[in-house]
């Protein structure tokens, strides 16, 4: 009856932000980022490559509920840039690297198409599943 | 700089390496090596929960004669899987302007079957049609991977007995419900030899005689007898099993999975910058963007967010704010290429 709507879980509410910043005034060069409805895909991923980046001294994530669609992000730096600056070149990082799998994978998939053609030439073509091989030119 | 130079260094040199070890049009295996545990876990989760597919999600019941009740029956309906090729054109129900659903964010399916021999008639998914105006002509069919190609069975009718309903398929991911999944299962291993340590098998007497050895067994190098336990090993290579429900084919779900991932962090890029103002976007854009475009035009077929119109929104939702927002980015690459 009272059960949220379960697409509350990944859309943003009437005004909310995906991503707020506030500065942690207790630590130098420290923010925490919000991140409105995103989960452990996201958190982990970035806290992780926040680790590895250059001048990041910690960064690290929560979620303080799992029916909270809510991350916390902190982030310090050793303050010859900003938080946000950090967190920015690991998100852009992150595009290229993604950009550059899904063109490898592409590339790889066209050369294994290719290798499977080869060696079924002549076969009986079409492979079990009449269904979504049409779509895909396998 | 204090850290270690060569870890990212090493990651921007070569990148995430892939290679594929089988494809066919149910499931893609693939090793994706050079990498992170993080950065190959993000794309699982992505193609598991957050691939837009579409599914029934309303059922109207005009007739239910059968055994089975209503909600069974529409519970049934909505696990179908449905062609969501060309699904990115399809508008979110919630997103639409129209009063509850239309053409532009839904597609219609009626099923009527009366069972009128003396023998029990069996209900399956090649008996909905989908009816009325479409975003393209096979969005919205159900799926048949049976050599009949009667597709799922749904129910079964005794003589007499008759259902007639409409269904309304939308426009959903999994994280709602797992009806929107494109995948059936995503297979996904790492370090088969457990040289990490990160499983602790259970055994009888002998763990190693007792657990049959990983399919990629053979792939890695075994460890050496006595060989010291590296305490600063990471995982590195990742093997991916990505199998079809059949909506989407299995090489288009881990294209699709990169893109929602690239999405995403683009959105978070964005917001980032605009309280910066343009001097980040601006940055941005100038040694970043040789990388996009090869995205956009390095293979057929496959688009970065970036590649064109359609998914522009993610970067230049705001528009005309940005210098970027004005230009459209296919008149950029040329300068860039």
């Amino acid at each position: 009856m009272n059960a949220p709507d379960r697409f509350e879980l990944f859309v943003l509410a009437e005004g909310e932000k995906k991503i707020t910043e506030k500065v942690v005034s207790g630590m130098s060069n420290c923010s925490d980022f919000i991140l409105l409805k995103e989960d452990h895909t996201l958190g982990n991923l970035l806290s992780a490559y926040l680790k590895m980046a250059p001048h990041v001294m910690m960064a690290a994530y929560k979620i303080g509920h799992p029916n909270v669609p809510e991350v916390l992000l902190r982030v310090q730096t050793d303050g010859s840039i900003t938080p946000r600056e950090a967190l920015v070149t690991v998100c852009k990082q992150l595009v290229a690297m993604y950009g550059q799998l899904g063109r490898e994978f592409q590339k790889e998939l066209a050369l294994r198409q290719y290798a499977d053609q080869g060696e079924h030439a002549g076969g009986a073509g079409g492979a079990p599943g009449g269904g979504p091989s049409g779509q895909n030119g396998f | 700089m204090d850290y270690d130079p060569m870890v990212m260094d090493d990651a921007e040199a070569l990148g995430p390496v892939v290679k594929i070890s089988q494809a066919d049009s149910v499931r893609v295996k693939y090793e994706l090596s050079n990498s992170d545990i993080a950065f190959a876990n993000s794309l699982r989760r992505v193609m598991l929960a957050e691939i837009p597919t579409i599914a029934i999600d309303l059922v109207e019941i005009e007739e239910n004669s059968s055994v089975l009740a209503d909600e069974f029956i529409a519970h049934r309906l909505g696990l179908i899987p449905l062609n969501a090729e060309g699904v990115e054109n399809l508008l979110y129900a919630r997103e639409c302007d129209c009063d509850g659903c239309c053409e532009h964010c839904s597609v219609k399916l009626m099923l009527h079957a009366k069972c009128t021999g003396d023998e029990n008639m069996h209900v399956f998914a090649r008996d909905l049609v989908p009816v009325g105006e479409r975003v393209n002509q096979v969005l919205g069919t159900p799926v048949f991977s049976d050599a009949e190609g009667l597709g799922p069975l749904i129910l079964k009718l005794r003589p007499g007995q008759e259902v007639k309903l409409e269904c309304i398929a939308k426009k959903g991911i999994a994280k709602e419900h797992a009806k929107w999944a494109p995948s059936a299962a995503i297979g996904f291993e790492y370090d088969p030899h457990n040289k990490l340590r990160h499983i602790d098998l259970w055994y009888e007497t002998d763990a190693k005689a007792e657990w049959p050895p990983s399919e990629y067994a053979s792939w890695e190098e075994p460890p050496q007898e006595g060989e010291p336990f590296d305490y600063d090993a990471v995982p590195n290579r990742f093997y991916f099993n990505v199998e079809s429900a059949g909506s989407l084919p299995p090489d288009t779900i881990v294209s699709e999975g990169i893109k929602v991932l690239q999405q995403k962090l683009a959105g978070l890029i964005h917001e980032l910058a605009e309280g910066e103002g343009d001097g980040m976007n601006g940055d941005y854009n100038g040694p970043r963007s040789p990388e996009y475009g090869t995205g956009a035009d390095g293979f057929g077929g496959y688009t970065t967010p970036f590649g064109n119109g359609g998914n522009q929104s993610s970067w230049g939702g705001a528009g005309g704010t940005t210098p970027y927002g004005t230009t459209p980015y296919g008149a950029g690459q040329s300068n860039w290429s």
